[in-house]
């Protein structure tokens, strides 16, 4: 027997029993399509985070103050350290050639107010290297001065949503604005981008990172944000800034630096073992579908029973007769594979046609292994009763 | 036709084809057991989370210096409007307060002789033994100093110790914290993690102290324990009225555990039912099945139901034969599943004795419910089909 003639022969047998073949083909595709809708929920999470890391510009490096040598604990997120990392510390670091850019950051909290409104919120202290690295913009007026890092300046730069809360509809721009003890002069607006990472930058103001230090009277600095030249040159100026730190520490590198790499293939790692077990979840539904298919093949065995018995007196070998079944249970699940992938991949190309901001996407590996493991299921859950068929005696079979 | 007559019906009909009955329950029951086993782990994580939370008791108020009405991360950040460790002396004073435990945390070096280890560096008072449940393994805790003048002591976490003394005696020894040195007066036993700080690789100084090491004026969070006979509420109103008049004005954040609790509970509940949905889609599956079988049944015993429906039966019998059919089935999965799953989730108990394992009673009657509601949607199309069978077309179909 050919492809062609098994092929056409499961063809007829299942389109003689167009429902049960029509429900196992729907099991299937329920079980497919499950399984790829729900990763690419997982997927499209981690795409969304990817992108939202690419937003920072791609080769940064994070600089904390502290250092731990548990294994596998946290970075010292508290930044609290005996020797400050201070604003010199950074200075010091732009003389590493592989660096482009350093911004010290001075991060606290304040009351700001205008008149009789006012607002709690985070106060960043930082240069204009900051916007470079961040990719930040001004919808209105002017940067940071330039010598932020060497002289106290009374001005601000403030987002969207701290500009409503304070001045309403007027312009703040030239305004006189009341953070904590200190007046500040509203130089620049924000561009309204959103939340990045957690940082709501619509609901914060901006200065200079040495008024910051005179505001919260502290030199300590919160993180240092660094931009390479080059992403190559990370491991070589990550050496490299320890040495300057230390050098400048009393031969101590008490500092942790984090790139940007490490973040997110750590994000990824967690993210994708996530949608690896929603989708295992999800293919339990295969498994029962794989039940199904085992179900109404005993029966068709048995409703077939004359046929298998003609077959055998003309000469079909129990191998063959075997195959017929495996074959047409094959059959079956391919169609349901093939319904449940066009189903999944239209469903997913719909949404991102209507609505762009939710991201979702159907990762390959959860394409192939839908594709491998309903193969699989069909094989496994029809070999027993093929081979029930393989083993009908012609004699008896064939005379009723 | 009397209700015995009906069971035999229904059970010669589910017994006459065992093979199928039997693979069509476990299918379903497949899908049953995943529902419920999803539910079970979703309920057991979300009570080993609880439990983590509230292992230091839930009467717990925490105060942090500066008000951020959009974020969480107060204490860590710098603050215009600190607070200090009178603001803890005299929420000591409040009648209601049990343990009062001023908090700085950091990272430092810390040295004995030639060996030195980076790591956490907590600032607390004498209170945190019994607030925290530390146990000592080795010397005393800080003891009960002034909290603005405390001597150098400090208390060791087990693997600190561990790293810098290895098997040496630790007691009394002079170790350097930064630059400043300290005596050590205790050894911890092992505590674990909570919240990702490993808890043992700590050194624990007087909070004074540490605001010294850290140049800081602020501590990070001042936590209040407090007696069981008080409101929640009425507890952090007199704590907020407390530290306002001594600010001036509402400078602070103020959460309990209670809160916390609450918004935590609602997350784990979420991911939960969210678990349980997935297990959803292999009953659907399961009920396919259930319609698929149902529906080759009927055909093939379509002369039979002719034969009923020419003695006499009405088209509404029929229809019940293989609903109750359908509902015997499902009723049964669901019973099955219910086993599968509580025998898997006992033997998982065996592998993690910590992992709490809950048996919800109303888990099982909802269940039940649910296959019987399925099972009786699934079988109404095959039902339907067999009761409007014409009795004469229905004899001669063979």
């Amino acid at each position: 027997m050919n492809l062609a003639d098994h092929w056409l022969f499961s063809y007829q047998a299942l389109a003689r029993h167009r429902l049960r073949s029509a429900m196992i083909l729907l099991a299937i595709a329920m079980g497919v399509s499950s399984v790829l809708l729900l990763t690419s929920i997982g997927e499209g999470a981690r795409l969304f985070i990817e992108q939202e890391f690419s937003g920072l510009g791609s080769k940064m490096l994070i600089v904390l103050p502290g250092k731990k040598e548990t294994t596998g604990s946290a970075p010292p997120i508290y930044g609290t350290t005996p020797r400050d990392l201070t604003i010199e510390d950074a200075h010091a670091l732009k003389t590493i050639h592989s660096i482009s850019h350093v911004a010290p950051i001075i991060a606290g909290t304040a009351t700001v107010s205008n008149q009789s409104l006012s607002r709690d919120i985070i106060i960043l202290g930082t240069n204009i290297d900051m916007f470079t690295i961040r990719n930040l913009t001004l919808k209105q007026g002017s940067m940071l001065p330039k010598n932020s890092e060497s002289r106290a300046t009374q001005v601000c730069i403030i987002g969207a949503k701290l500009a409503k809360e304070l001045f309403k509809n007027n312009s703040p721009l030239g305004q006189w604005l009341r953070i904590g003890e200190y007046k500040y002069r509203v130089i620049g607006l924000l561009e309204q981008r959103g939340e990045s990472l957690g940082l709501d930058l619509r609901d914060m103001a901006i200065i200079p990172v040495r008024s910051a230090q005179i505001l919260f009277d502290s030199p300590a600095l919160f993180r240092i944000l660094l931009q390479l030249k080059q992403s190559e040159y990370e491991t070589s100026t990550i050496v490299q800034v320890n040495k300057v730190i230390s050098q400048r520490h009393e031969g101590k590198a008490d500092i942790t630096i984090i790139s940007q790499d490490a973040m997110l293939s750590a994000f990824n790692k967690i993210i994708v073992a996530v949608t690896a077990s929603i989708g295992a979840i999800a293919a339990i539904s295969l498994f029962v579908a794989g039940i199904l298919i085992m179900n109404v093949s005993y029966i068709s065995v048995s409703q077939r029973r004359e046929e298998i018995g003609l077959l055998k007196s003309l000469g079909a070998s129990a191998k063959e007769v075997r195959q017929i079944f495996v074959i047409s249970s094959l059959v079956i699940t391919s169609f349901g594979t093939l319904a449940g992938l066009v189903f999944s991949y239209s469903i997913v190309f719909i949404i991102h046609a209507n609505f762009p901001n939710i991201p979702l996407a159907i990762p390959w590996w959860s394409t192939l292994s839908a594709i491998f493991m309903s193969f699989i299921i069909a094989l496994l859950f029809s070999w027993l009763p093929a081979n029930k068929a393989a083993t009908v005696d012609p004699i008896l079979a064939l005379r009723g | 036709m009397r209700l015995t007559d009906y069971l035999t019906w229904v059970y010669r009909a589910v017994n006459a084809q065992k093979r199928r009955t039997l693979l069509t329950i476990f299918g379903f029951s497949v899908g049953i057991s995943a529902v419920i086993l999803l539910n079970a782990i979703g309920e057991s994580l979300r009570q080993y989370i609880l439990q983590e939370f509230t292992q230091f008791g839930s009467h717990i108020v925490a105060v942090m210096p500066g008000k951020t009405e959009t974020f969480g991360v107060g204490g860590l950040l710098n603050t215009v409007r600190p607070m200090t460790l009178d603001d803890a002396i005299s929420l000591e004073r409040l009648p209601a307060a049990k343990y009062v435990v001023p908090v700085v945390m950091g990272t430092a070096q810390v040295k004995w002789y030639q060996r030195g280890r980076y790591t956490d560096v907590a600032g607390i008072t004498s209170p945190a033994l019994n607030a925290w449940q530390l146990t000592l393994a080795q010397g005393k805790f800080l003891p009960a100093d002034d909290i603005l003048t405390p001597r150098d002591l400090a208390v060791l976490g087990h693997t600190l110790k561990q790293e810098l003394f290895a098997n040496n005696n630790a007691i009394g020894e002079k170790i350097h914290v930064g630059s400043h040195s300290f005596r050590v007066i205790g050894v911890l036993k092992p505590k674990g993690e909570f919240m990702g700080v490993n808890l043992d690789d700590m050194v624990y100084i007087p909070t004074a102290k540490a605001l010294r090491l850290f140049n800081r004026n602020s501590v990070m969070e001042i936590d209040i324990f407090y007696h069981e006979n008080i409101a929640t509420e009425k507890f952090s109103q007199q704590i907020s009225k407390l530290l306002i008049s001594r600010h001036n004005s509402e400078d602070f954040t103020l959460i309990t555990q209670d809160d916390m609790l609450k918004s935590l509970d609602k997350i784990l509940r979420f991911v939960k039912y969210a678990a349980a949905g997935l297990g959803v889609i292999s009953l659907l599956v399961g009920a396919v099945g259930i319609i698929t079988i149902l529906t080759i049944t009927v055909t093939e015993r379509s002369q039979e139901i002719g034969l009923l429906r020419a003695l006499g039966f009405s088209s509404a019998h029929i229809r019940y034969f293989f609903l109750g059919e359908a509902i015997v089935i499902s009723l049964t999965s669901g019973i099955l599943g219910y086993i599968i799953s509580m025998a898997l989730l006992f033997i998982a108990q065996l592998f993690m004795p910590t992992m709490p394992i809950v048996f919800e009673p109303f888990v099982l009657m909802l269940t039940l419910i649910i296959s019987v509601i399925i099972g009786a949607l699934a079988g109404w199309k095959p039902a339907s089909k067999a009761a409007k069978l014409e009795p004469v077309l229905a004899l001669r179909a063979e």
